[in-house]
């Protein structure tokens, strides 16, 4: 993530108009949730209307951002534009902090320039500090990688017939895993799929066998 | 299981086509025996007893392995029939014949008493009758355990590949520092195999492997 720049600060300073240090948190918040490519219409939704007045952007807003815009009261005085600035500078700000993994106040406060409004500087610096660990939590469940094991049942059966022979009483296993598809690549609406395999008895203990293995390398690992 | 009744005439010299409806009910199967085996075993009573142990050798190694060495059969076969003058042909009829009683025992846990009791009431000599079930005593726990392994599964898993590391840095993050175990799963879907690839986290992986251990404990309870 590459460092804030200085005219992004600028354009952090419009938040001294928000009527409450809530609808700055929430407007935080939202973007750091928010890929790049969802900044623009984040931006639309928290100032519809291009132009309108309060009592439209009130009718147009719909979903979380409402609070905020109400808050930001869009007049027509604040073109949609430094808005879009705004919660670009948001968004660079926080995932710069997540990124570089900084937890002290000081490492925070020192991004900032010299001529930075005080307040809004500790304000914004504190709405980060609470959030850093959710936040981090955030990317890290939300980093590529391989499908992922959600969740896992199993069921053991005793079959006792088949057409290769009439009389027998042998134990299988059925198991059933869920996966999730890349979370990157599904956005909001994850593919989730159960796959559900079946395990005789001796493939079972070559799986435990291998499973015992990892088991014995990652304490080896945790040892050093 | 079927008790047997013994047909009426069941020396070297009583076969023929009425012999096959006298023969009453038999073990390794409930429907009715074509009427060319009683053909065929007399055929086999003509065989020295040096002749039909080798050919029971021959049908026995087929038996254990059938898919892979059908054509090592054939021609063991043809050998068989060279070497003791008989024509390949006949041979082959028989051979089928005989397959009826052990495919049928296989399927209905037969014992090796009710397999030479069948064997006598198809018209085999008591003497090869005896033999052959001594043969099926000995191979049957293979021909079954063959059998059960044959069994339909769904799904089957077939073999698990896995590596785990570290996840040093990511676009989001710097330093990460974070373990991930990556496992690779090949199923038998059908005649196909398909491959898995699925991510765990530490202590997603321990919660598996104490699950599986649980399936295990399971598992061997009813064994």
């Amino acid at each position: 993530m590459a460092a804030v720049r200085d005219g992004e600060f600028a354009a952090l300073q419009s938040l001294l108009k928000a009527p409450s240090k809530d609808a700055v948190r929430q407007l935080c918040q939202e973007c750091f949730s928010s890929p790049p490519a969802g900044l623009g219409p984040l931006a639309q939704r928290a100032c519809p209307g291009l132009g309108a007045g309060p009592e439209e952007a009130e009718q147009a807003t719909k979903g979380p951002s409402q609070p905020v815009c109400n808050a930001f009261q869009c007049s027509r005085a604040l073109s949609p534009f430094p808005f879009l600035q705004l919660v670009s500078a948001l968004h660079n700000l926080t995932r710069h902090v997540v990124y570089r993994g900084l937890t002290r106040a000081e490492d925070i406060l020192s991004l900032f320039p010299e001529n930075f409004h005080q307040n809004l500087k500790n304000l914004l610096t504190k709405i980060i500090l609470e959030n850093i660990s959710a936040w981090r939590n955030e990317a890290q469940a939300s980093q590529i990688s391989l499908p992922r094991l959600l969740d896992m049942d199993w069921r053991v059966d005793i079959k006792t017939s088949s057409d290769s022979i009439s009389r027998m009483a042998v134990p299988t296993c059925l198991l059933q895993l869920k996966i999730q598809e890349d979370v990157a690549l599904c956005g909001n609406s994850p593919v989730v799929s159960a796959l559900t395999v079946e395990l005789s008895k001796e493939t079972l203990d070559t799986m435990l066998e291998g499973l015992g293995r990892i088991r014995d390398q990652l304490s080896a690992v945790a040892n050093k | 299981m079927l008790r047997l009744r013994r047909a009426p005439a069941p020396g070297p010299g009583g076969a023929g086509g009425a012999a096959a409806a006298a023969m009453g009910l038999l073990n390794f199967t409930r429907d009715p025996v074509p009427e060319a085996v009683s053909g065929d075993m007399h055929n086999l009573n003509q065989l020295s007893a040096q002749q039909f142990s080798a050919l029971t050798e021959i049908l026995f190694r087929f038996l254990i392995e059938p898919k892979e060495q059908v054509e090592r059969f054939l021609t063991q076969l043809s050998d068989f029939a060279t070497m003791n003058k008989i024509s390949l042909g006949p041979l082959k009829n028989i051979v089928k014949s005989i397959l009826l009683v052990p495919n049928g025992a296989l399927k209905r846990n037969l014992s090796s008493e009710q397999v030479r009791a069948d064997f006598i009431a198809l018209g085999l000599s008591e003497e090869k009758a005896s033999y052959f079930a001594e043969q099926w005593k000995v191979n049957s726990p293979t021909l079954t355990r063959l059998a059960v392994g044959q069994t339909l599964m769904i799904n089957q898993l077939v073999d698990m590949e896995w590596k785990f590391g570290v996840t040093a840095g990511s676009s989001e993050l710097e330093k990460v520092g974070s373990i991930f175990l990556q496992l690779k799963l090949v199923i038998k879907k059908g005649s196909q195999m398909e491959n898995v690839y699925i991510e765990l986290t530490l202590p997603q992986f321990y919660s598996f492997l104490h699950e599986m251990e649980r399936v295990k404990t399971s598992l061997e309870s009813f064994s």
